[in-house]
């Protein structure tokens, strides 16, 4: 364990849970103008989250200890992410868990934990919101491993220090057909993970197309708090894995003040811009049905796979 | 060396997206990006060589692939009216495209022993043009307008001539303007024949052609 | 005499005294159930011991006519023994209570149960193709009569008893043929004379002889297209029965591939390996897929074995390749990976069917659409059925999860290894392996969600009850060697990897590859985790009590349990996704008012998601079988005189063929 990675184990979950509602926050901003709304500008995820947590905690009837810790685990397993994965320095506060599986293993835990939370309730809500979150998870799964696959090969490991300091060192690499095609990819997965259009849309509460959603309905307060958190993190953590793993640039190679102060800057920049993009495409995009949603993945499938193949038809 | 696999890259993605979206219009705007992909390669290899006579036929590449082709199959397009949508391909777009998954994988295993005898920057990329080659055929198979049947074929033309610059680094340019014009005649012979089944039939759906056999 | 010596001769010894003691006096099946554990124990030591080095061989010439019994232990056969033996000790506990119904106290059932072990603990020791037919055969008949033991309890049982031996006694056949065509070219049959046979064998012959075991270890294994009996005989029999099949049995087909295939054969052509790949990720996909369509707890279970198993053969295939292609280092990181998750596979099938057993002692019902509900009253069993199905689903921190990872790292390593194979064959693998994670997930989920959370969905799941003593010792057993599995791979690793010949990971806590740059430490993981989750939970862990309040209902009132989401309901999106690969039958009946015909009276709603390579593949077969039958039917017209002068025609014609040819 090195310096630079405590430095990093420190800094990047503080930076994740005090950033990422303000990511929310800017993107609901940029969409919000683009739509020709005022917006209630980008410190409103804040105060919503400062409100809810001041309420009364409630526990709907009939409901278990899954209901309840639910919405730790899924922080908890973010926060572990936003420990170990290097945002900011390229070393690792944890290496051993600073594993590309290991993580997207982790933020599919989150969603599972969340998932048994929406079975729990018994309602059929949480149960509908279970099953098209499982369905999708299921699916995005083959293609965020063969993008992971695409990205390992030409670094020899799966080890996110190893792929980003291998990034650093050689950035033409990043303008390679592979690098481009699997960035594509993840792009689409990150979408579906996150619950974003066109897959999922997080400002909805119809049943016909609600997923997140639906498996949160019944929280409230605090708990409720807990779970937008989350969400705001997991979007905050994906965006910045995409960010590291195809521009790394910016990011602390040593422990010097300076250099974690650029490291932090860049990553804000990086999340920022790659989240305001994000809005600005959701809005020119409409919501696919739920039975369209396996074309976009196939689709984003197909890409990695190519991804794959190009990176040895020309290597 | 990494335009060339760009461009490579750009040929395989415009080739998916032609098997992944439906409207028509998209698909011939993409393939057009796909002309001027080739346009590219055809130009690195020229820069390559240092051949007047490949800068010639990248620029024909250019003009004839991204502008002319397009611009025809726009126009039929125009005359075709309401069915601006391949609704119901035989094989759905899903399936379609992991099959395109395995026909890339299929490309790269025959290719093999092609880039084997002569291994160079340009001859590594010889799968990509089979790959386009493959889905420009199951493009034409599977599709039901005559207008996207037309892009499957063109897109087997695309990856013909781009496995053929990408192998001799050299068809010639007189082989190419023949290719070339013999292209456009398919294109304007099966335009006319659009038009012709709409006016019989109303509609271009291919299927329909099963009739006339009764 | 040392340890390995010991544990087995105890192993055997205790398994069948138990089993005499069975015969004779007919005790309570307190004292099977303790016999067997105690077999399974003995045997934990042989195996552990014989992984660690120790060795022993045993020829006993008398024991069978012809060949005799020749035993010997290898790390190898040590690995799948001590499998073995922990299946059947914490199974064995846990039947102390289970099989205390009338079905399950008759006398052949009591007598299987130690037979069976016995005869499994032997089949990985068999030191001659004689030997480990003889266990094999032993294996499947104990096994038979323990699968129809319930039968009283319904035609289907019958069914999957006939389903079973009929497809044990073929892939029996096959593995008879093809070690007898293997056995035809060396002296004698030892597995030695074997290993020297097999350096010299024509690529053709040597392709036979692996075909054809292939085929006979695979249907054992569960592997598709020879699966049919797995999903119909695991749930039918009894569960720890289920449990020991399905997470002890399997695993010998996968050491008879590997002991063939790579120990006695030595490798051999790439196809072979490419074979074993592409069914062991078909296998996976197709059984995972079945069991995210199920809505019968024990066949959900039954069917993610042939997933698990089909990982497994990813494995075996990938480190066959790898061998052929020279690669000897990722060869033997792929094959670590596949017996580590035979291993970690079997802790999580035995405690996720224990488990299951225990909620159909509860109660009476396997059906996930009419249970629910059972987290207050069976919590032990919850907590159990929760711990096996994060296992199962390869998250972290779960015992499936450093398997998989092991087996991933394999996969993408290989791919600058092995060629045009390799650069194919990979990416599909990872593809196939991910697809299967994903829908473990969501099938677990559907499992232990709709299974035990929620609100009970019929009278017997609210009426339900926590299981006996011993049955939760069971499963606590099982649920230890998962934990310890999960957090402390290093414990077994030295185990495995002597096993795969060959040590490709280092580490104790921290699991490193040797070959690439890869670590994972699953302990810091989840202390990480943990630390997370006390950092979330004091930061936000309320201090004020929680008001309970009614669920959302829509203002329509108190919701009742009819309102839930069923395990039917909750696969219907994946159904619908894969609706060309699996095309399920659906029936949808509506029934509308005598008034008028816009209203709804009732709506019913039928699925039944048939195995689709059952019916192309099987259906003809039985058919044509059926057929051939009609035909000789004329042959058969009831005279025993006419049944006796076939037998007189055949003697006389095969004497006058002699007669003549000679």
């Amino acid at each position: 364990m090195s310096a630079l990675g405590i430095v990093g184990g420190v800094v990047q979950p503080v930076l994740i849970v005090a950033g990422s509602p303000l990511l929310v926050g800017l993107m609901r901003q940029v969409r919000a103008r683009l739509e020709g709304r005022a917006g209630a500008g980008i410190l409103q995820p804040w105060r919503d989250l400062r409100k809810l947590s001041r309420k009364e905690r409630i526990e709907p009837r009939g409901t278990s200890d899954v209901f309840r810790f639910a919405p730790l685990v899924l922080v908890a397993t973010t926060l572990v992410v936003a420990v170990v994965v290097p945002f900011v320095t390229t070393e690792s506060a944890v290496d051993p868990v600073a594993d590309l599986f290991a993580v997207v293993a982790l933020l599919a835990l989150g969603a599972v934990a969340l998932a048994l939370a929406g079975l729990d309730t018994g309602t059929a809500f949480g149960g509908m919101g279970a099953s098209r979150e499982m369905t999708i998870l299921a699916l995005v799964e083959p293609t965020l491993l063969v993008a992971i696959f695409a990205l390992s090969v030409r670094v020899g490991s799966t080890n996110l220090g190893a792929i980003v300091s291998s990034t650093l060192h050689d950035p033409a690499r990043v303008i390679s057909p592979a690098s481009l095609l699997a960035a594509v990819a993840l792009v689409v997965v990150i979408v579906a993970e996150t619950g974003r259009i066109p897959v999922d849309n997080p400002s909805t509460h119809l049943e016909l197309t609600m997923v997140h959603e639906a498996m949160v309905l019944e929280y409230a307060g605090p708990d409720l708090a807990l779970v937008e958190l989350a969400a705001a993190m997991r979007l905050s953590v994906f965006l910045g894995l995409l960010a590291n793993l195809f521009a790394p640039w910016g990011i602390a190679t040593t422990a010097t003040p300076p250099a974690v102060l650029i490291g932090v800057l860049a990553l804000v920049v990086k999340v920022g811009v790659l989240g305001g993009l994000l809005a600005a495409a959701e809005v020119f995009v409409a919501k696919l049905r739920l039975f369209r949603v396996p074309e976009l993945l196939a689709g984003s499938f197909l890409l990695a796979l190519l991804a794959v193949a190009a990176s040895f038809f020309l290597a | 060396m990494h335009l060339l696999y760009l461009a490579c890259g750009a040929l395989l993605l415009t080739a998916v997206l032609v098997l992944w979206r439906r409207e028509l219009a998209v698909i011939i705007r993409v393939f057009a990006v796909q002309g001027a992909a080739l346009a590219v390669l055809v130009g690195v290899l020229a820069a390559q060589e240092n051949s007047a006579e490949l800068w010639a036929v990248a620029a024909g590449v250019l003009v004839l692939r991204a502008g002319v082709l397009p611009y025809l199959l726009r126009r039929a397009l125009a005359g075709a009216g309401e069915t601006r949508r391949e609704t119901r391909p035989l094989v759905n777009v899903s399936a379609s495209l992991l099959a395109a998954a395995a026909l890339t994988l299929l490309a790269y295993a025959v290719s093999q022993p092609l880039v084997e005898l002569a291994p160079s920057a340009a001859t590594q990329a010889i799968p990509v043009g089979v790959t386009v080659v493959l889905i420009g055929f199951f493009v034409l198979v599977t599709r039901r307008r005559a207008l996207s049947q037309l892009v499957g074929f063109l897109l087997m033309d695309n990856g013909i001539t781009a496995v053929g610059f990408l192998t001799t680094t050299g068809v010639g340019l007189v082989v190419e303007l023949g290719v070339s014009l013999d292209v456009l005649l398919a294109v304007l012979v099966l335009q006319v024949l659009t038009t012709r089944m709409r006016e019989t039939f109303g509609d271009t759906d291919l299927d329909e052609l099963r009739e006339l056999r009764d | 005499m040392n340890l390995v010596a010991t544990g087995m001769a105890a192993a055997v010894a205790i398994g069948l005294v138990t089993a005499l003691v069975a015969v004779v006096i007919r005790p309570r099946a307190a004292v099977v159930g303790a016999g067997t554990a105690l077999t399974g124990a003995a045997a934990v030591v042989a195996g552990a011991a014989a992984t660690g080095g120790g060795s022993f061989s045993v020829v006993l010439p008398g024991v069978l006519p012809l060949s005799g019994v020749s035993l010997t232990l290898d790390p190898l056969g040590g690995l799948f023994v001590a499998v073995t033996g922990g299946v059947a000790a914490a199974a064995g506990i846990y039947a102390m209570s289970y099989m205390d119904t009338p079905d399950l106290r008759a006398r052949g059932v009591q007598v299987a149960l130690p037979v069976f072990v016995v005869a499994m603990v032997l089949v990985p020791a068999a030191a001659s193709a004689g030997t480990l037919l003889v266990c094999w055969e032993l294996m499947a008949l104990a096994s038979l009569v323990l699968v129809v033991a319930e039968h009283r309890r319904g035609p289907q049982v019958a069914s999957a008893g006939r389903w079973y031996a009929v497809m044990t006694h073929l892939g029996f056949v096959s593995v008879l043929i093809g070690l007898m065509v293997f056995v035809a070219h060396a002296p004698d049959d030892s597995f030695t004379a074997l290993r020297e046979a097999g350096r010299n064998l024509s690529p053709s012959a040597a392709g036979i002889v692996f075909t054809l075991t292939l085929a006979g270890f695979a249907s054992k294994a569960g592997i598709v297209p020879l699966h049919a009996w797995l999903p119909r005989a695991h749930p039918e029999a009894p569960s720890h029965v289920s449990a020991l099949m399905s997470a002890a049995m399997v695993n010998l087909g996968v050491y008879g591939v590997v002991r063939v295939g790579v120990d006695l054969l030595g490798g051999g052509a790439v196809w072979w390996w490419l074979l074993v790949l592409a069914l062991g990720a078909v296998s996976a996909v197709y059984g995972i897929l079945q069991a995210a369509m199920s809505s019968d707890l024990k066949r959900l279970l039954g069917q993610s074995t042939t997933e698990n198993m089909g990982l497994v053969l990813v494995g075996v295939g990938a480190a066959g390749l790898f061998a052929s292609s020279g690669d000897q280092a990722l060869a033997a990181l792929a094959l670590t990976a596949a017996l580590l998750h035979v291993v970690g596979h079997a802790a999580f099938k035995t405690l996720l069917f224990l488990a299951a057993g225990s909620v159909l002692h509860a109660t009476g019902s396997r059906d996930l659409d009419a249970l629910g509900g059972l987290r207050p009253v069976m919590p032990v069993t919850t907590a159990a059925f929760g711990l096996g199905a994060l296992a199962a689903s390869a998250l972290p921190p779960g015992t499936a999860f450093v398997s998989e990872w092991l087996l991933l790292q394999a996969l993408i390593h290989g791919l600058p290894a092995g060629g045009v194979a390799a650069a194919i064959a990979m990416p599909v693998a990872v593809a196939a392996v991910a697809l299967t994670a994903g829908l473990a997930v969501a099938t677990f989920v559907k499992a232990f969600g709709v299974g035990f959370l929620a609100k009970p969905r019929s009278a017997a799941a609210a009426g339900a009850h926590e299981s006996p003593f011993t049955m939760l010792v069971g499963m606590t057993v099982a649920a230890a060697v998962c934990v310890v599995l999960a957090l402390w791979p290093g414990a077994i690793l030295p185990a495995v990897q002597a096993a795969a010949g060959g040590a490709a990971v280092s580490g104790d806590v921290t699991l490193r590859l040797s070959r690439a740059t890869g670590a994972l430490s699953p302990l810091l993981l989840t202390l990480a985790l943990v630390a997370g989750f006390v950092v979330v939970a004091g930061a936000f862990a309320g201090r004020r009590a929680r008001r309970e309040a009614r669920l959302w209902d829509c203002g329509g009132g108190p919701m009742s349990a009819r309102m839930e989401y069923t395990a039917t309901s909750f696969a219907e999106p994946l159904q619908r996704v894969f609706d060309d690969v699996v095309q399920p039958e659906l029936d949808v009946d509506v029934s509308h008012h005598q008034e008028s015909r816009y209203l709804v009276q009732a709506v019913e709603y039928r699925r039944k998601v048939p195995d689709r390579i059952e019916k192309r593949l099987y259906r003809p077969v039985l058919a044509l079988i059926t057929a051939w039958g009609r035909a000789g039917r004329g042959l058969a017209p009831g005279s025993v005189h006419r049944y006796l002068g076939y037998g007189f025609y055949a003697v006389c014609g095969v004497l006058i063929l002699l007669a003549v040819t000679r």
